[in-house]
């Protein structure tokens, strides 16, 4: 089996090698790229789409199926991080902290469970006593990152941005709480079937949103028959193009706090890190 | 007003200077950590000083709210770059790194 999985995979290599060989050199000024479409973009694209931002209507609108499907690759990313890593077993030796005493309790039975509350806390193996500075400075910055997120994704078609930076600074927050914290206080605060759910929703926003086009009289992704449905009618391409951008910043949001907590605890959502 | 902007670009540059040479020069781990984590933030205020100054040229309410922005990068600058340096070193100091001495053979 493994054998096989090697050849196909050289196969494949094989295969995308020599079709890149068809490609024009980089950089090429005659290749039909800079030839044809480039030029097309940059006279065309401010008075086709009413999108100032080249790049997001580039990336939102002439090229949204190419986008659609890199969501769908960033979940899948995520799934397969869940369906590799994920471990749904037991951890069979646990500690524990008393807190009024700081006695640490190593229970190797698995299944006695100790009420964590007010008298014991939860121990990682190897536990770090939680620093206050770094706590309290990650406190107060975490907020405005995430204020930074939205504001990247919400300004994705006027200034550079958009969903996939937002997302990524988004969940870059999560995982600073997780880091100055510990684990399990980001798992409890999101739990593991919030983040899949999410994830599937920002990819479900995306083609939604450019299914929805279709009943409307449009092609797939044509945000301008979106026009009735929206308050500014002039601007509706790039209010569409913010939709979706909402769905990728959803999905990329949680497909990074998805593989950190697999990776960090390999796949025990218990502790690391 | 262009004096000013100069003077504190002039800071600004001199402590980057400064830092970069002492991250350099400085014998060990620890020790380089401390121009990096000290300079650093002095350096950035006196350059975002001089260049919110700068920007103040043509006096106008979008002028005055860019620079107040930049004041803004200061400030996470000044809460996240001694946190990073602290933490830095707290996990050097556990992973059981020896800080550095005079003595010949201790690293």
């Amino acid at each position: 089996m493994r054998v096989l999985a090697f050849i196909i995979v050289c196969l494949t290599g094989a295969l995308l090698l020599y079709g890149t060989g068809e490609f024009p050199d980089w950089g090429d000024p005659q290749s039909p790229a800079s030839v044809h479409l480039s030029n097309v973009y940059i006279e065309k694209a401010l008075e086709q789409t009413q999108v100032p931002n080249l790049v997001t209507a580039v990336l939102a609108d002439y090229r949204g199926f190419d986008t659609m499907f890199e969501t769908a690759v960033v979940f899948c990313a995520g799934l397969a991080c869940f369906l590799l890593l994920r471990d749904f077993r037991e951890k069979k030796e646990r500690y524990y902290r008393h807190t009024p005493t700081g006695v640490i309790l190593h229970v190797k039975d698995s299944k006695k469970i100790i009420k964590v509350g007010k008298e014991f806390a939860h121990m990682d193996k190897n536990w770090v006593p939680s620093d206050l500075i770094i706590k309290s400075v990650c406190r107060i910055l975490i907020p405005f990152i995430q204020i930074y997120a939205l504001y990247v994704v919400a300004h994705g078609d006027f200034s550079p941005g958009g969903g996939f930076q937002g997302g990524v600074i988004f969940g870059s927050s999560l995982i600073l709480l997780a880091i100055s914290y510990d684990l399990k206080t980001l798992v409890r605060r999101i739990k593991e079937k919030v983040l899949g759910i999410w994830a599937a929703v920002g990819v479900l926003i995306y083609v939604g949103i450019a299914a929805i086009c279709m009943p409307m009289g449009g092609n797939f992704l044509d945000y301008s028959v979106l026009a009735p449905l929206v308050w500014d009618p002039h601007h509706v391409r790039a209010l569409g193009m913010l939709g979706v951008e909402i769905g990728v910043g959803i999905a990329v949001t949680a497909v990074m706090a998805i593989i950190y907590i697999n990776i960090v605890s390999e796949g025990r959502h218990e502790e690391g890190l | 007003m262009n004096i000013l902007v100069i003077l504190f670009l002039v800071i600004g540059v001199f402590f980057f200077l400064g830092g970069a040479i002492g991250i350099m020069r400085m014998p060990d781990f620890y020790s380089r950590l401390h121009p990096a984590g000290k300079l650093d933030t002095l350096g950035i205020l006196a350059m975002v000083m001089g260049l919110a100054i700068y920007n103040l040229h043509h006096f106008s309410y979008e002028a005055l709210l860019l620079s107040l922005k930049m004041f803004l990068i200061v400030f996470f600058v000044f809460l996240s770059s001694p946190t990073a340096t602290h933490s830095i070193v707290d996990a050097g100091m556990r992973a059981g790194l020896r800080h550095w001495t005079k003595k010949k053979g201790k690293g």
